[in-house]
C-alpha cells in the first residue's frame, strides 16, 4: 500500500509542477510544488494555504483475485485567502483556480501509472519499478468551507493497485 | 532611570528580571532543520529529520505545579527570531517542534504575549505533555 501511496504523491507533484510551475510551498527551507503528504511531515507542520495537502483516509482490501486489489481513499485538502494585493477579496476566484488545477492533474489521461517503491531511497539506493500499475477514478469536489478569512475544501480520490508478492 | 522604565524596553528588562528571580531557568527551543532540495526521501517520510536547538530563557512555569504555560523572557524570544530571520515569534513557535525541559520534549500548541506600550515583555507559550 505504501508504494501506491508513494507513487500517487510522486504522480501529483510532477504533474503539479508541470500545470502550474508557480504553484509552490516553502516547507523547512525548502521551496518544492505546491502538495505534500500530511503523514510525511512534522506534526507541527500547520495548514498551510495555496498548496494541496494529502490524506489517505479509508483503504479496503478485495482479496478475491490472484494479486488482493487494495483501494485507497486520498483525501486532498485545500484553501486560500485569495491574494492580499486584493484584500482577499479574490479568495473565491484562487479557490476555482486550485479546483481547475487540481481537476487537470487527477483527471488527465493516462489514469494509470506503474507503481514504484521508493524504500530505496531511506538508504540512498534508487527508486525501483514493479511489476504492477495503479489507477484512480476521477476526483469528487466536496463542499466550500469558510475557516476565518480562508475558503477551504476537500476533495477525494479513489485509487487502486494491487498488492504484491512481499510488498508492505 | 525614571525614563528607561517607563519604557517598553524597560518593562522588558523588570521582566525578566522577575522570571530570573522566581527560578527561571534556560529550555531548549527544538526547530527543525532546513530541508534538503530535490531530496524525494524526505518528502516521502524515509528520511530522519534533523533538529536544531536553540537556548532560551530566562523561562518559568506559570504554576509550580503545572506544565502547562509557560513564561518566557521577551528578549529571549526576540533574540531567536533576529537570529534565525523569522518574521515574528508566531511563526517561530508555530515552526516549532517542540520545547525542551529535562530531556522531555512538550508540543507547543498556543503562544501569545504580555505587552506594554505595544512591547511584548513576556511570551507564554502552551504547552502539552507528550503521549506516554
Amino acid at each position: 500500500m505504501q508504494n501506491a501511496k508513494d507513487t500517487f504523491y510522486e504522480l501529483l507533484r510532477t504533474r503539479l509542477a508541470a500545470v502550474n510551475p508557480q504553484r509552490t510551498i516553502r516547507l523547512r527551507g525548502v521551496v518544492r510544488p505546491g502538495v505534500l503528504v500530511e503523514e510525511n511531515e512534522l506534526l507541527t507542520t500547520t495548514a498551510l494555504p495555496d498548496c494541496f495537502r494529502v490524506r489517505w483516509s479509508v483503504v479496503g482490501v478485495d482479496a478475491k483475485g490472484a494479486l488482493p486489489q487494495v483501494t485507497l481513499q486520498c483525501a486532498i485538502d485545500y484553501e486560500t485567502a485569495g491574494t492580499a494585493i486584493h484584500g482577499g477579496m479574490d479568495r473565491g476566484r484562487s479557490l476555482a483556480a486550485m479546483d481547475a488545477e487540481l481537476a487537470a492533474i487527477v483527471n488527465a489521461a493516462p489514469r494509470t501509472v506503474v507503481k514504484t517503491s521508493y524504500a530505496g531511497l531511506a538508504v540512498g539506493n534508487a527508486a525501483v519499478t514493479m511489476q504492477t500499475n495503479l489507477w484512480w477514478g476521477n476526483v469528487i469536489f466536496g463542499k466550500t468551507v469558510v475557516k476565518d478569512d480562508r475558503l477551504a475544501r476537500t476533495a477525494t480520490v479513489d485509487v487502486m493497485a494491487y498488492q504484491e508478492d512481499g510488498e508492505l | 532611570m525614571a525614563d528607561v522604565l517607563q519604557s517598553g524596553e524597560g518593562v522588558a528588562r523588570k521582566a525578566e528580571a522577575t522570571l530570573r528571580t522566581n527560578g527561571g531557568r534556560a529550555i531548549t527551543l527544538r526547530m527543525p532543520a532546513p530541508a534538503v532540495t530535490g531530496n524525494d526521501a524526505e518528502q516521502l517520510g524515509l528520511a530522519a529529520p534533523q533538529y536544531q536547538d536553540l537556548v532560551l530563557g530566562p523561562a518559568v512555569f506559570h504554576k509550580a505545579n503545572s506544565v502547562k504555560k509557560l513564561l518566557v523572557a521577551g528578549s529571549a524570544v526576540r533574540a531567536v527570531v533576529h537570529t534565525l530571520a523569522f518574521d515574528s515569534a508566531e511563526a517561530l513557535f508555530e515552526t516549532a517542534v517542540g520545547v525542551l525541559i529535562d530531556d522531555v520534549l512538550y508540543e507547543i500548541t498556543d503562544s501569545f504575549t504580555s505587552q506594554s506600550l505595544g512591547e511584548p515583555y513576556c511570551w507564554w507559550l502552551v504547552l502539552q505533555r507528550p503521549v506516554r
